[in-house]
């Protein structure tokens, strides 16, 4: 009895162990389509635009029907950016990718999967945008309006974890940017080393360190924490879901810019390019760039800008990755690689 | 003790013919190899790609290195504690009876049937900063549980439960009372039997118990994620700093990573097992 609940016990164990350590990969494999049967699209996408497509892409689907006369339905999946792009390059078929930075497409580039170059117009191969900003509590207790008061001691922060979330990079980005424009009080203009010592006395602050997105800003609505660190469409998402956390936009923030590309390789295999990138172009158009700004994302239409104004109040000083950190090929490594700025940050930060 | 222990294997019952054993005996080394082995072999050779000195390298990183030092002493607290109250349990268990006892007997394996996720939501909405009690703590102590490392050993707790009571319990439940008798004629009072008599013929399935339930915390996710906080050098466990390096495709990193944590738990199962077996060999005294 005691050695036959032992063993049972030993094989329990060794097969938790198992699941925690293998490194994942979803591989779910597609049937080929004709161009006349049934299409079938696998999106692989990040967390936070996952309303939004759950409106688009059944307006897509009855657009096509009626001009290719074809049924497609689509697989939809949504994780971390970062977590989305691996899956993607490991082997998961997604015929669209639609993720949070610039980056995360590159990865998949760099591993033979997207071949052709999808910064094209009318975007640069950008879907939708938004901006880093801050959920408070009703009322706003803690009196928060720009990043400086993020530094304030005793505060408790929420951000995603960098080396999880693609999110918690542009927020990092954000903060780090508007301190070395000088738009945060106390800390000059070009002033990397005060810019750094910001950095930290707002990561110490930080109580939580979430897988992605999604879970911290979750977290904060359990009740966790002063501020949560996140996308402007996060917090709108949220709100109109009941929500009675407030939005705060900083004077001066960066434009987080998510692309979307076909992958050339699984649409290839599936015989689905065709319908694929008829479904990036709808993307672009007024119509679906109307339904992202219906889901607390900023559209890049000009229109649709112009009659979203009041939901989407312009920011004083906004910044882009390309033009304050010269694009993600650069930004990434400097400040999330191993002896990163960030990654330094962090270390000496939460030293004990 | 003075019972012998059960052993797995019987004598008697008819053995299947020779082709029928070659076939039952590969299908279970089959599906061992499958299921284990080759999968182990995997991460060994990748986090050994680099050499020892890279796995080394790998697991000295400050970061790396704080997080495995924080999983092994919250589990060998977790361990400890377990160590102790699962055993009270146990012998409340066996030794009174009292209404509920089946109840609670069902209850005891539990933490085995829920996700580990279910049970890091749980401890947060009881224990978290925002509730009555984790922010009375906060409020009279100023530490906060969820969110810190009280928080993991509590989650840790909670899953490895059942490992020492269910230890314990079958061994107690045979244990010849004759000893604990004979000492009471002689005056011995309940403290003293229990420290003299009893506890001396559980040590066996204490340790093993605790043992493997340190085990299994090493490798410990699900919970941990969600209660930790997963600060870097503050509160990220060994688990959770493996998902950052799967997930920012540092491989190395984390196959480093796993083959520790691996290779520690597989000590202690390996470890366990030759305790159990001394222990049945031992005669009784």
């Amino acid at each position: 009895m005691n050695t036959k609940h032992l063993r049972t016990l030993t094989i329990v164990l060794a097969l938790s162990l198992l699941a925690s350590c293998a490194p994942r990969a979803a591989t779910p494999t597609a049937e080929p389509n004709g161009a006349s049967s049934p299409a079938n699209l696998i999106l692989g996408a990040y967390t936070t635009p996952r309303e939004a497509y759950g409106e688009l892409i059944p307006l897509f689907a009855a657009q096509w029907k009626d001009k290719a006369g074809q049924e497609v339905t689509f697989e939809e999946s949504y994780l971390g950016s970062g977590a989305q792009s691996r899956a993607i390059v490991e082997g998961f078929e997604a015929d669209v990718a639609a993720l949070s930075l610039d980056g995360d497409i590159r990865k998949i580039a760099d591993a033979g999967l997207i071949t052709h170059d999808w910064h094209t117009p009318p975007y640069n191969g950008m879907v939708s945008t938004s901006i880093v900003s801050f959920a408070v509590r009703k009322g706003n207790p803690e009196n928060i309006h720009d990043w400086a008061d993020l530094a304030k001691p005793g505060l408790k922060i929420l951000t995603p974890d960098p080396k999880t979330s693609g999110g918690a990079q542009w927020n990092i980005l954000a903060l780090y940017g508007a301190a070395l424009r000088g738009q945060v009080e106390g800390i000059p203009a070009g002033d990397e080393a005060a810019a750094i010592e910001f950095l930290k006395s707002v990561l110490t602050n930080v109580i939580a360190l979430d897988k992605g997105a999604r879970e911290s800003i979750t977290n904060f609505e359990t009740g966790n924490g002063d501020v949560a660190i996140t996308y402007e469409n996060e917090i709108l998402v949220g709100q109109e879901a009941g929500q009675d956390y407030e939005l705060i936009i900083p004077k001066s923030t960066i434009l987080i810019e998510n692309p979307v590309a076909v992958v050339d390789e699984y649409v290839d295999q599936h015989g689905t390019r065709e319908v694929a990138e008829a479904f990036v172009r709808f993307l672009f158009s007024k119509e679906a760039q109307e339904i992202f700004a219906k889901h607390g994302l900023r559209s890049l239409d000009a229109e649709v800008v112009e009659a979203t104004r009041a939901q989407y109040p312009p920011v004083t000083d906004l910044f882009t990755i390309g033009d304050q950190f010269g694009g993600w090929a650069e930004a990434g490594p400097k400040f999330f690689g191993d002896t990163g700025i960030y990654s330094r940050a962090i270390t000496q930060v939460q030293a004990p | 003790m003075t019972t012998a222990a059960p052993t797995l294997t019987s004598r008697k019952t008819t053995r299947p013919a020779p082709w029928g054993r070659w076939a039952l005996k590969s299908a279970a080394f089959s599906y061992l190899a499958v299921l284990l082995v080759i999968p182990l072999i995997v991460i060994f050779r990748d986090g050994l790609s680099e050499g020892v000195g890279g796995l080394w390298q790998a697991i000295s990183l400050p970061i790396a290195w704080s997080a495995l030092k924080l999983t092994l002493w919250t589990s060998a607290v977790m361990a400890v504690i377990n160590a102790v109250m699962g055993t009270m349990t146990a012998y409340v268990l066996v030794r009174y009876t009292f209404p509920g006892k089946s109840v609670l007997n069902a209850v005891v394996d539990l933490p085995l049937a829920i996700p580990t996720l279910v049970t890091g939501v749980m401890l947060v909405l009881l224990y978290g900063p925002q509730s009555l009690i984790g922010g009375w703590f906060q409020d009279q102590f100023g530490w906060g549980i969820i969110f810190a490392r009280p928080g993991i050993v509590l989650a840790l707790l909670f899953i490895n439960y059942p490992f020492v009571v269910r230890a314990v319990q079958p061994v107690l439940e045979n244990f010849e009372r004759d000893a604990e008798e004979a000492a009471a004629t002689l005056g011995a009072g309940s403290l003293t039997i229990f420290w003299r008599v009893t506890l001396p013929a559980l040590w066996l399935p204490i340790a093993s118990g605790a043992l493997l339930s340190f085990a299994r915390a090493i490798g410990e996710f699900g919970s941990i994620v969600i209660v930790s906080g997963n600060l870097p050098l503050r509160t990220q466990t060994a688990a959770v700093y493996l998902l950052g390096e799967v997930e920012s495709a540092n491989r190395q990193g984390a196959s480093a990573m796993s083959i520790v944590m691996l290779s520690l738990a597989f000590g202690l199962v390996l470890f366990v097992d030759w305790l159990r077996q001394r222990g049945q060999q031992e005669p009784a005294p």
